[in-house]
């Protein structure tokens, strides 16, 4: 076993030894539920309402286009998965470093063999690997779905590959989050922070002009996101992912060399 | 590397928290092979010198060398020759014994057969087979600090670093992390940080005094700690002695 | 600074979370918004003062600068992948029917612009629609010079009241000194609003009428208003031709149409449609089974072949009431302008057709091609009109099996003119009820523009996205609900909450 796979090894074998991590995957199968079977049941009686019964059985041919079940359903609760992250992945994350912090295991970490990069890979990859299982659990509903409307398997796979990338970031927040606290709440109340910061920034539009509502629309999860659940996987919005996955790796290898300046 | 241990040599090592002095102006060298006792008070700037060593923080003025290695710039080849035993806490109370052994074999390069055999040989030579499979959390503070020097005798470091590795202990279960300790003299080098000074005459061949950051005393440990006049060197306003 | 960085982060989300809840920047919203600004600024300013008294040791310098660099160029690796990205324009459209893979017509039609675009998204804040919008909006931008703005309802009352828009997730495309209102945009409403814009003049059709040809000005689902309007896209005029009253067809004619003539046509008429055709006009003909109008004879001259049998296919098209067999799937084309963009994979339907075929060139130069086939499988049946009745097809005894094509073209140079033909063995496929099935409209208007002289631009229209609107009964989504919803988390619970306990007391 390399030091990076026992480092990987070891963070996963304490996240799923703390109630924390059954706990909020729990919440992201009963969250996921509810709201999607919630969805489904609004959805169900729209069509009711908008359809006419014949003898012959249910006739589509009143409903406007707009009532399928990709729009009233799918793509709503797939807007509130990626909230649910906001909610969530911060939970996951915000005893990484603060952990070792708070209860000193950080030095008999940086006495061993593990490079600092190494410490922070490992601890960004064990994130990753914890988002994707959640995200596993989250699938199941729109499993059902691909089998009951012909959602198609390709939007499946393009939601999906946004809603990763924006966990990956999502992530990435919480591990500078808590890279920067000892405290486990304090990482969590500020990832929440940020996240809800960089989430939207709709609302800069009263203050500033088109152009940096434009630039800063850029900057935005939210927005970056929209592609994916629509269906479309473009380079640039990868491109964002990744870079803020890059820009929280940089920052909490610093964390690490902060620690020792102090 | 030196056959039987490590060197350690600082100069003028000097650390800062604000306006508040850790360490100053440390000079001194510890030989290969030798137990070396850091004695001081609370607060005296044994656990700030000890962290400059292993690299956990860096100097603000001074150097420290480890067989000619800089843990600034070369940490790796410091974190190579360590094993470190923190305080009972520092220690992973989510993991069953054998695997927190088994991580930090694994952090510290071992893999495959040689990480299951060192693994072994440390659960039996610090009589933690018993209780290889419970929760570290969940053990007694004398068992904890088993764990913690069986993982820092993994790869058989060649510089020991035992920061208070008796504190919180009852005498049995002192007495027990002393005799470990007592059969490394000569076998590698130990820099025991305590403040207690039976432990240090029982353990140390040569010991230094910290006292607000500055060396009290250096020399060995029966010429330094002969006498009730020792325990001046422990108080606040004790002269610093010449490097 | 921990504290103030903290405070400043709480501060800003509590102003956002007051922003979100109310719709509106009150007091609160600003002071906490402010405060927040202010409350990070200082830790920053602390931040750095702190990093920079850090940076004093010369151990520190060594091991904080390179960190330091390596956020500065994470930073820029960041920018600089995202903008080469957003460059390279690379993005793949996974959605089930394709949606924002622009069709060639669109992209034609982008890449023709005589002057900018400028797409004006009008919405109501939380209209659940205007995502897709602007992610359709984007990928138009890239293919062509748009500009995309985005205007709130509220915020743009004047412009809402100028353009008399009615609905949020509109958009207003704006050439020049023109401009056309795009409602509930989709790729082919906006094709259809550019068209519009552009204005193409290209010519003008002459529909021939008299004969019980097809209505182009009814709009029921045997009329063919459809292919008018969607002819008028395209920049065409169209013209009545009263095929009886007219001893020539009149010269500014682009083509002549002739939909599906139940009656036999005058002598005199088909001598106009010779004459036209030998001085270098252009003829789409979209012949039934059954009637004899003159036309075939004409078309004979011309050195088409029209069978008077009806092409039963087995791969035929499931229509609703119909027979099975008789309303060939074509999926095998022979490559030519009017088939262009079109293959296997692009299906047309036609409906009780008879086959059509070049049989011989009248002159040398004269080009004949057959483009559009049935399945192998296909066979001729002799009993057209009973079978147009809704009886069983009949085969004539020693009739093979064998691909028929259903659409023929000529082209004949004649001097410094040239006469153009396309004949279809069907028409229905074009009426209001079948255009827009499968790529029977690309098929009709490619044949249109070829005819006419026009360059069929690789011109296959966007097509819509037929949603599935089956119903689930409360019962399964109660099934759903217990099934999967609830069961699954249990276990999670059960399953965590087990290993944990026994981790505790291991």
């Amino acid at each position: 076993m390399t030091p990076f796979l026992a480092l990987v090894r070891k963070e996963l074998t304490v996240l799923f030894g703390s109630p924390v991590a059954y706990l909020t995957l729990t919440m992201v199968g009963l969250i996921t539920a509810l709201v999607y079977f919630d969805h489904l049941r609004v959805y169900n009686q729209i069509l009711f309402l908008y359809s006419t019964t014949t003898m012959g059985g249910f006739d589509t041919a009143t409903i406007p286009p707009y009532v399928n079940l990709r729009d009233q359903v799918f793509l709503p609760v797939m807007e509130q998965l990626a909230l649910m992250l906001i909610g969530l992945v911060p939970l996951a994350t915000m005893r990484v470093f603060s952990e070792e912090r708070a209860n000193g295991t950080d030095e008999l970490l940086l006495s061993t063999q593990l490079s600092p990069n190494q410490i922070v890979l490992g601890k960004f990859c064990s994130t990753i690997l914890f988002v994707g299982l959640m995200l596993a659990v989250s699938f199941v509903y729109p499993a059902t779905s691909l089998l009951t409307a012909q959602l198609g398997l390709r939007h499946l796979v393009s939601v999906y590959v946004g809603l990763f990338a924006l966990g990956v970031a999502l992530g990435s927040i919480g591990l500078i989050c808590s890279a920067f606290s000892k405290s486990q709440l304090v990482a969590a109340i500020s990832a929440y922070a940020v996240a809800f910061v960089l989430y939207d920034f709709t609302w800069t539009s009263d203050f500033v002009g088109e152009t940096v509502v434009e630039f800063l629309d850029a900057l935005s999860l939210h927005q970056r996101f929209g592609g994916f659940a629509e269906g479309l996987v473009s380079l640039a919005d990868l491109a964002y992912f990744a870079g803020i996955t890059l820009v929280a790796m940089s920052l909490a290898r610093l964390s690490l060399e902060l620690t020792r300046v102090r | 590397m030196g056959a039987r241990g490590s060197k350690v040599e600082t100069v003028e090592l000097t650390r800062r928290f604000r306006s508040h002095v850790a360490v100053d102006r440390v000079s001194l060298t510890i030989e290969p092979g030798e137990s070396f006792g850091l004695l001081g008070a609370n607060g005296a700037g044994k656990t700030t010198f000890i962290r400059l060593i292993t690299g956990y923080l860096l100097p603000t003025a001074g150097e420290v060398r480890v067989d000619g290695f800089s843990p600034v710039t070369e940490a790796a080849q410091v974190r190579a020759r360590l094993g470190f035993v923190a305080e009972t806490s520092r220690l992973y109370p989510d993991l069953r014994v054998e695997g927190f052994l088994r991580f930090v074999g694994g952090a510290r390069g071992l893999r495959g057969k040689a990480l299951a055999t060192r693994v072994e040989h440390a659960l039996e030579r610090f009589a933690l087979e018993p209780v290889a499979r419970r929760m570290v959390g969940n053990l007694s503070k004398g068992y904890q600090q088993r764990v913690s020097l069986a993982q820092a005798f993994l790869d058989e470091p060649t510089l020991l670093i035992a920061d208070e590795p008796t504190g919180g202990l009852d005498p049995l279960q002192q007495e027990e992390v002393r005799d470990v300790l007592a059969r490394l003299r000569g076998e590698r080098t130990v820099l025991l940080c305590t403040h207690d000074l039976a432990e240090a005459r029982a353990l140390c061949t040569r010991v230094a005094v910290m006292n607000r950051g500055r060396l009290a005393a250096l020399g060995p440990t029966e010429e330094v700690l002969d006498g009730d006049a020792s325990l001046a060197l422990f108080r606040s306003d004790a002269e610093a002695a010449p490097a | 600074m921990r504290e103030l960085a903290f405070a400043g982060l709480v501060t800003i989300g509590f102003g956002l979370g007051a922003y979100y809840a109310t719709d509106e920047l009150g007091r609160f919203t600003l002071a906490n918004l402010f405060a927040g600004a202010a409350l990070l600024s200082v830790a920053l300013v602390g931040g750095s003062r702190r990093l920079r008294r850090g940076l004093g040791a010369p151990a520190s310098r060594r091991v904080l600068l390179p960190r330091l660099f390596a956020i500065a160029a994470a930073l820029l690796v960041a920018v600089a992948l995202e903008r080469a990205a957003s460059w390279s324009k690379v993005q793949f459209d996974l959605t089930a029917a394709r949606q924002f893979d622009l069709s060639s017509a669109t992209r034609a039609a982008l890449a023709e612009l005589p002057a900018p675009l400028t797409a004006t998204l009008y919405y109501d804040e939380g209209d659940p629609r205007v995502r897709h919008t602007r992610v359709l909006l984007e990928t138009i931008a890239q293919a062509g010079d748009v500009r995309v703005r985005e205007r709130r309802m509220d915020d743009a009352v004047l412009e809402v009241e100028r353009f008399d828009l009615a609905a949020s997730n509109s958009i207003v495309l704006e050439l020049a000194d023109r401009f056309e209102i795009v409602e509930r945009p989709t790729e082919g409403s906006f094709l259809e609003g550019l068209l519009r814009l552009e204005q193409n003049a290209s010519g003008v059709l002459y529909v021939a009428r008299g004969e019980g040809e097809a209505n182009f000005r009814s709009t029921g689902e045997l009329g063919f208003s459809g292919l008018a309007s969607a002819l008028q896209l395209q920049g065409y005029r169209l013209r009545d031709l009263v095929l009886a009253s007219v001893d020539a067809i009149p010269e500014e004619a682009s083509a002549v149409l002739l939909v599906a003539p139940r009656r036999a046509l005058r002598p005199e008429s088909i001598d106009a449609l010779r004459a036209y055709l030998e001085g270098g006009g252009s003829l789409v003909a979209l012949l039934e089974p059954g009637p004899v109008t003159g036309v075939e004879a004409l078309l004979g001259e011309f050195g088409f072949g029209l069978s008077d049998g009806l092409v039963v296919d087995p791969a035929s098209g499931p229509v609703a009431g119909a027979r099975p067999g008789v309303n060939p799937l074509v999926e095998s084309y022979a490559d030519h302008a009017v088939t262009r963009g079109l293959d296997a994979t692009r299906m047309a339907l036609f409906l009780t057709a008879r086959p059509v075929s070049a049989v011989r060139k009248p002159e040398r130069d004269d080009e004949l091609r057959d483009l559009v086939f049935t399945s192998p499988g296909a066979w001729l049946a002799s009993n057209v009109e009973a079978v147009l009745r809704g009886f069983a097809p009949e085969r004539r005894e020693g009739e093979l099996e064998r691909r028929y094509p259903l659409v023929s073209v000529g082209r004949y140079p004649r001097g410094e003119v040239e006469a153009r033909i396309v004949v279809f063995g069907d028409s229905d496929f074009a009426s209001n009820q079948y255009l827009r099935a499968l790529y029977n409209m690309d098929l009709m208007l490619n044949a249109a523009k070829w005819a006419s002289h026009r360059d069929v631009e690789a011109s296959l229209l966007p097509k819509p996205w037929t949603p599935d609107q089956r119903p689930l009964t409360p019962q399964q989504t109660l099934e759903m609900l217990y099934a999967v919803g609830l069961l699954l988390p249990e276990l999670l619970l059960i399953g965590g909450g087990v290993i944990w306990l026994r981790r505790r007391s291991a």
